[in-house]
């Protein structure tokens, strides 16, 4: 690493100057025109969907973040209220069910296949996880909704609705689709994208470090749990925010399992939406009327959300790095 | 003096088996948990596998007759009745329209991304990093928000309608991004060495770019420009805001037009058994082009690497 680093300042002074604007030839302004071409693309992507939301923030006020009525005025005399407070609490619900599966489990299976699986094994399988990360969303969906639906409504739902204050905390659910529904769908669906990630990281902790926790007497568990993962942690997390940016951002998927229903209960077991799959199984009826920019503001949020988690991961990582080094 | 010697030694000893006793309670412990979290992670791998297997063995088992089925490639829809029920003809129009918009978005997106990756790779100014962020940013942006952009300038401010062209350009902005961060890191593993040869040689920066180190990352680029496409290839949510849908076969950009996913998302609501295992196909046949397309640019890589060495 330092090596590298070494040679590519070498490179930079045998360059000499680095070129400056007057000796910039027709290579570099291609280069820097294209990447200004995606820069204003970006921007206009943003200010697009900012624009369009517009006029629903003017008219709607918090009411979008915090109501709880979806009603589009148009042809009733009485003004349009859009309140999105189920699409975001959904939006909420099923990526943590969603993330608390995934990372569990995911994290038992990155161990399992770097620390377990016999050595032939493992190409196999990452190989195996890698095109599985591949599998369209709405594959899952379509799977979600003819198989397990089902299951949900005739087993899993009136077990958990059986357990001792089952209906308090889960509900009942009513078709099987429902919140759980799409948070465990997206956890079987971010699964492989999580373990894609956590496998490679917690391949790459030092043969070094095991092995001297090894010889200090731990035991395999307490190197795992000790050294390994701690060792880890950085990418462990890269690998979660990854995760959890592709649950919350899910459409598909989840517009299939989720119920679309507009409740005010968030139970477990009921039906609900969240923001992205609200857009797409309300897009149909909303084009040519407001709803489009209510649709876009709720939109809004999921992008200002989405980019605030990259933000946050980012600066995150970037200190642990940082930490890591001055240790 | 002896005496006291003897005391210590049996107190010692005393001690040593205490402390002995003690060690194996704790080593005993000790053992028993990370054999049960052994059994936990065993679990965990199986946990995981099982929804998966069954999903691949059901997706294979459902969608194995629909693709064998007469017609489902070169047929149009048709309608089942209820006198009728398996009359549900082809997917032609979705596999066209899909086609049309994973190309017109390939062509669109493929140079402008490689482009921008090499300037990412290669410039350490602060523009070159801001693009960056930005790029890494929208790689995690939700994709439901490209249909919405697509909706927003194409159909909305540019007055083209709903068409394979709205719908290519919203895959095209999910792809970019995806392509400038591979493209990136592909150039970024060329050993400096070689630049610094090339350099050294008294090429000119551009020639030793696009002369030695470009032909150097071509493996990294190609592969993740096949990744990157079928990636395109399932998406449903952009492509279904904007595409119009359509019965007609049509590779016309400004065409309202159908795609296979979006085909899928609207057979597995109907109420017809037949229309929802023709989505079980349409899933098969998604997941047959990108298994494919994952294993070429695997094979693919894996060559090229062997001769260069």
């Amino acid at each position: 690493m330092v090596a590298t680093a070494k040679t590519s300042q070498t490179a930079v002074e045998a360059e000499g100057r680095r070129p400056s604007a007057s000796t910039r030839g027709a290579y570099e302004w291609t280069l820097l025109i294209i990447s200004g071409l995606f820069g204003l693309v970006s921007v206009w992507f943003v200010g697009t969907i900012i624009w369009q939301s517009a006029s629903t923030f003017k008219s709607q006020g918090f009411y979008i973040f915090t109501g709880l009525n979806w009603i589009p005025g148009a042809g009733t005399g009485s003004p349009s209220q859009y309140g999105g407070r189920a699409m975001i609490f959904g939006t909420i619900e099923t990526s943590l069910i969603a993330m608390v599966i995934a990372v569990i489990i995911g994290t038992g299976t990155s161990l399992a296949i770097n620390f377990l699986l016999p050595q032939k094994m493992k190409t196999f399988v990452a190989t195996v996880v890698e095109l599985l990360a591949a599998i369209p969303s709405i594959v899952y969906g379509v799977w979600g909704m003819l198989v397990l639906a089902p299951w949900f409504l005739y087993t899993i739902g009136p077990f958990l609705s059986s357990l001792p204050g089952g209906t308090a905390i889960f509900g009942t659910t009513v078709a099987g689709k429902s919140l759980l529904l799409a948070g465990l769908v997206l956890a079987i669906m971010v699964l492989p994208t999580f373990v894609a990630i956590s496998r490679e990281v917690i391949g790459a902790v030092p043969h070094e470090l095991v092995e001297a926790s090894l010889s200090l007497g731990a035991t395999r568990w307490q190197t795992l749990w000790k050294t390994v993962i701690p060792t880890a942690r950085i990418g462990l997390f890269g690998a979660t925010t990854l995760a959890l940016g592709r649950a919350i951002g899910e459409t598909i998927a989840v517009s299939l399992v989720c119920g679309g229903v507009i409740g005010s209960s968030f139970k477990p077991l009921e039906p609900g939406v969240t923001i992205a799959g609200f857009i797409a199984t309300q897009w149909g009826e909303a084009v040519g009327s407001d709803q489009i920019g209510a649709l876009f503001a709720i939109g809004a949020i999921l992008m200002v959300v989405s980019f605030a988690m990259s933000v946050f991961s980012r600066r995150l990582v970037a200190r642990q790095r940082r930490a890591a080094a001055v240790v | 003096m002896t005496d006291s010697l003897t005391t210590q030694q049996i107190t010692s000893a005393e001690i040593r088996a205490h402390l002995r006793e003690r060690s194996s309670a704790t080593l005993r412990r000790r053992m028993a948990t990370s054999r049960i979290m052994t059994i936990l992670c065993w679990l965990a791998i199986s946990l995981a596998a099982v929804p998966l297997v069954a999903l691949l063995i059901r997706l294979f088992e459902k969608g194995t007759p629909v693709l064998l089925k007469s017609g489902f490639f070169t047929q149009l829809p048709q309608q089942p009745t209820l006198f009728d029920q398996t009359n549900t003809g082809g997917v032609s129009n979705a596999i066209i329209g899909s086609i049309a918009i994973i190309a017109y978005a390939t062509l669109a997106s493929i140079p402008i991304g490689i482009v921008v990756g090499i300037y990412t790779a290669e410039s350490d100014s602060k523009f070159a990093s801001t693009i960056r962020v930005v790029a890494s940013t929208m790689v995690g942006a939700p994709s439901i928000l490209m249909g919405l952009f697509a909706f927003g300038l194409i159909v909305v401010q540019l007055h083209l309608g709903f068409s394979i062209l709205a719908g290519s350009f919203a895959v095209s902005v999910l792809m970019l991004p995806v392509l400038i961060g591979s493209t990136e890191i592909a150039v970024r593993n060329v050993p400096p060495t070689l630049r610094e040869a090339g350099l050294a040689l008294g090429a000119k920066p551009s020639t030793t770019s696009l002369r030695i180190v470009l032909p150097a990352a071509t493996t990294g680029i190609v592969t993740g420009a096949i990744l990157a496409i079928s990636r395109a290839v399932g998406e449903t949510a952009p492509v279904l805001l904007v595409i119009g849908g359509a019965y007609a076969i049509t590779w016309k950009p400004n065409d309202p037009g159908s795609a296979l996913p979006v085909t899928m998302n609207s057979y597995v609501a109907s109420n017809f058994d037949s229309l929802k295992d023709l989505a079980w196909g349409i899933g098969l046949l998604l997941v047959l082009v990108i298994f494919v397309l994952s294993f070429a640019a695997r094979i693919w890589a894996a060559r090229k690497q062997k001769v260069q060495r």
